[in-house]
């Protein structure tokens, strides 16, 4: 009588999940791989393939393709029209650009002939304005004229700020939703299914026993694999963790508790495996592409952005981004702990309204 | 001295082919199980063997009448019944990442018992398979293991729900054979059975259920002299059973 029952099961549970590769795999290998994916390739962008006929065999053109050749936006191939249009219809290249026969000198403008893939245009939306730039600074470069105005780019951040940086506390709130919805609500209906509950039913097993023994394994398991997430990306991705960690770690126990009292009602209202699926992934989906995980919210649809910001998963997302880039304090970040307090009641008490031991059990 | 009795206990569950209306499961049924037997519910499939274990261990509600383990009323005070009740449930599966040694120790401690894990699994004789997982068990062998987990306790009562379905000869004789050993040891027995050898040699006295209801109540010797037909002029010489383990042995082949 050492230990109290509480206790006792969250071992088993931990215990079970650190038998269970699949989970482990799931939980924490494929989230790292992601990480890592994402970190290590998100360095300079790669050129754009951009093919170029060359009718004129003036010194000026020589020295335009030159220029291209120079700037790092782009890759240039040269070659026949024949050739660089199969290139293009192919997908080998971006775009081709045709010189005409009377480019020659400097002072009379002529007509270029871009051709394009339209299939690509959302891409080509954001590249005909860099190559027109291009273009522009060839032109200039080759009349030898100063630029009029020139504009540079300062960051009032003090630090560097990649995609990787805004990844990464998306990554982690998502890891923390997965861990504790698959431990109490897809772990419940297994149980269930298997008989397993029913037969702890009949011990003396209190529920909140077992719900305290289940919350305080999952609370453990997600502290320790979110810590390892983000010291792999300190350690391989150079990212910083700027604001506190006591913090961090505030919000992290708080966004668990929302998402494993979601987990008991759902696993409470899920009688089958198949309704748990289901119910698991109406659940999941929806916040992993609006709660500003991957891409922020601000680039969603205006109609769908107010929708977004309110998501349970939103609020934690935000709040570990802001204390892991921004290095927000608790203060600074009030409107976010707000959300999630409101989510923390409102997934408690229906938690505690759906989960009744005895219909949970049989 | 009754340890277990039960006063018009009824249970009504939704027709499964018309939602709206009713059936009782279990009608009107009382019986008494004296301390110290081994009391079989005998019944066709759907009398309601098991929806009355289940109102007696408090897993099912219990819609009509009341009843009693060693004179605790089972609705209102379903943790103290839970504390001295043993129970081995139809579905027998238990958490697979988990030892036969880790699920018994589980099982202690939420009755805040310290008992060794292994000398469960010895009063089953499966001491040998202390590290193996539940999956890898045989049929006979998860029963018995079953029964093990339902000893941590040290029950007063212990229910055992159909605990020979399924099992070869060889296995079936040798949880009869641990039955005795419990019962001997003082624990009051109570299952649930389809099968006659089970209900006859086994237990000192028999329920009868159909429909819910009990249609006979006696030892299996008085139910036979009373209810049985006339035996043939030439008795057959034992039956298929004694033939089949005449000729296997009665070894344990798991």
């Amino acid at each position: 009588m050492i230990d109290s029952v509480p206790i006792t099961l969250a071992r088993v549970f931990l215990k079970m999940h650190l038998r269970d590769r699949q989970a482990i795999v799931f939980s924490l290998f494929f989230p790292i791989a992601f990480m890592l994916a994402f970190g290590l390739s998100s360095g300079s962008q790669d050129p754009i393939e951009l093919g170029v006929v060359n009718n004129s065999q003036s010194g000026l053109a020589a020295e335009f393709i030159e220029t291209l050749n120079t700037n790092p936006l782009f890759s240039v191939t040269e070659g026949s029209e024949h050739e660089l249009r199969t290139a293009l219809i192919e997908g080998d290249s971006k775009m081709v650009l045709i010189l005409p026969a009377e480019f020659r000198d400097t002072d009379t403008g002529s007509q270029l002939r871009l051709l394009v893939d339209k299939a690509q245009m959302r891409q080509l939306g954001l590249i005909l304005p860099m190559f027109e730039k291009a273009l522009v600074t060839v032109e200039r470069e080759l009349r030898n004229t100063e630029p009029l105005f020139s504009l540079t780019v300062e960051d009032v951040k003090a630090r560097s700020q990649g995609y990787i940086d805004f990844l990464i506390p998306g990554l982690l709130a998502f890891t923390l939703m997965q861990i504790s919805i698959s431990g109490s609500g897809f772990n419940l209906v297994e149980y269930r299914r298997k008989g397993i509950l029913k037969r702890l039913f009949v011990t003396p097993l209190r529920p909140r026993d077992f719900i305290l023994g289940l919350v305080l394994a999952r609370l453990l398991l997600c502290l320790v694999q979110l810590s390892v997430l983000l010291g792999v990306a300190v350690v391989f991705l150079d990212v910083t963790v700027v604001g506190n960690l006591a913090a961090l770690y505030l919000v992290i126990v708080l966004g668990t508790v929302i998402f494993l009292s979601m987990g008991f009602c759902l696993g409470s209202l899920a009688k089958t495996q198949q309704a748990i699926l289901a119910l698991g992934n109406l659940f999941i989906f929806p916040q992993m592409f609006l709660s500003g995980i991957f891409f922020p919210i601000d680039s969603l649809p205006k109609l769908v952005q107010p929708l977004a910001a309110v998501l349970p998963l939103s609020f934690v997302a935000n709040a570990l981004r802001e204390i892991v880039t921004n290095g927000s304090s608790l203060l600074e970040i009030l409107p976010e702990l707000a959300g999630i307090a409101v989510w923390l009641v409102i997934s408690f008490v229906l938690a505690t309204r759906l989960f009744v031991w005895k219909e949970v059990a049989s | 001295m009754p340890i277990i009795e039960t006063r018009e206990l009824s249970k009504k569950y939704p027709k499964p082919e018309n939602k709206a209306e009713s059936f009782f499961a279990v009608d009107q049924l009382s019986l008494v199980v004296e301390e110290g037997e081994i009391f079989g519910i005998l019944g066709p499939n759907g009398a309601g063997k098991t929806t009355t274990l289940e109102m007696i261990e408090g897993v099912t509600d219990i819609d009509g009448g009341e009843a009693f383990v060693d004179g605790i009323n089972v609705q209102t005070h379903p943790y103290a019944v839970k504390q001295i009740i043993g129970v081995q449930l139809q579905a027998n599966e238990y958490f697979d990442k988990l030892s036969l040694t880790e699920l018994p120790h589980l099982f202690c401690a939420l009755y805040h018992r310290s008992v060794e894990p292994e000398s469960l699994l010895v009063k089953v004789n499966l001491e040998e398979k202390a590290r193996a997982k539940p999956a890898d068990l045989s049929g006979g062998q998860k029963q018995r293991f079953s029964i093990a987990c339902a000893l941590a306790n040290q029950p007063k009562v212990l229910f055992l729900d159909e605990p020979t379905t399924g099992l070869d000869p060889q296995a079936k004789h040798n949880l009869w054979d641990l039955a005795r050993e419990l019962n001997d040891s003082g624990i009051t027995i109570v299952l649930t059975t389809h099968n006659m050898d089970e209900a006859e040699t086994l237990c000192q006295r028999i329920a009868i259920m159909d429909h819910g209801r009990i249609v006979a109540q006696d030892s299996p010797q008085n139910l036979i002299h009373r209810h049985a037909p006339e035996p043939p002029e030439a008795p057959l010489q034992g039956n298929m059973e004694d033939v089949f383990l005449a000729l296997t042995g009665t070894g344990l082949r798991d």
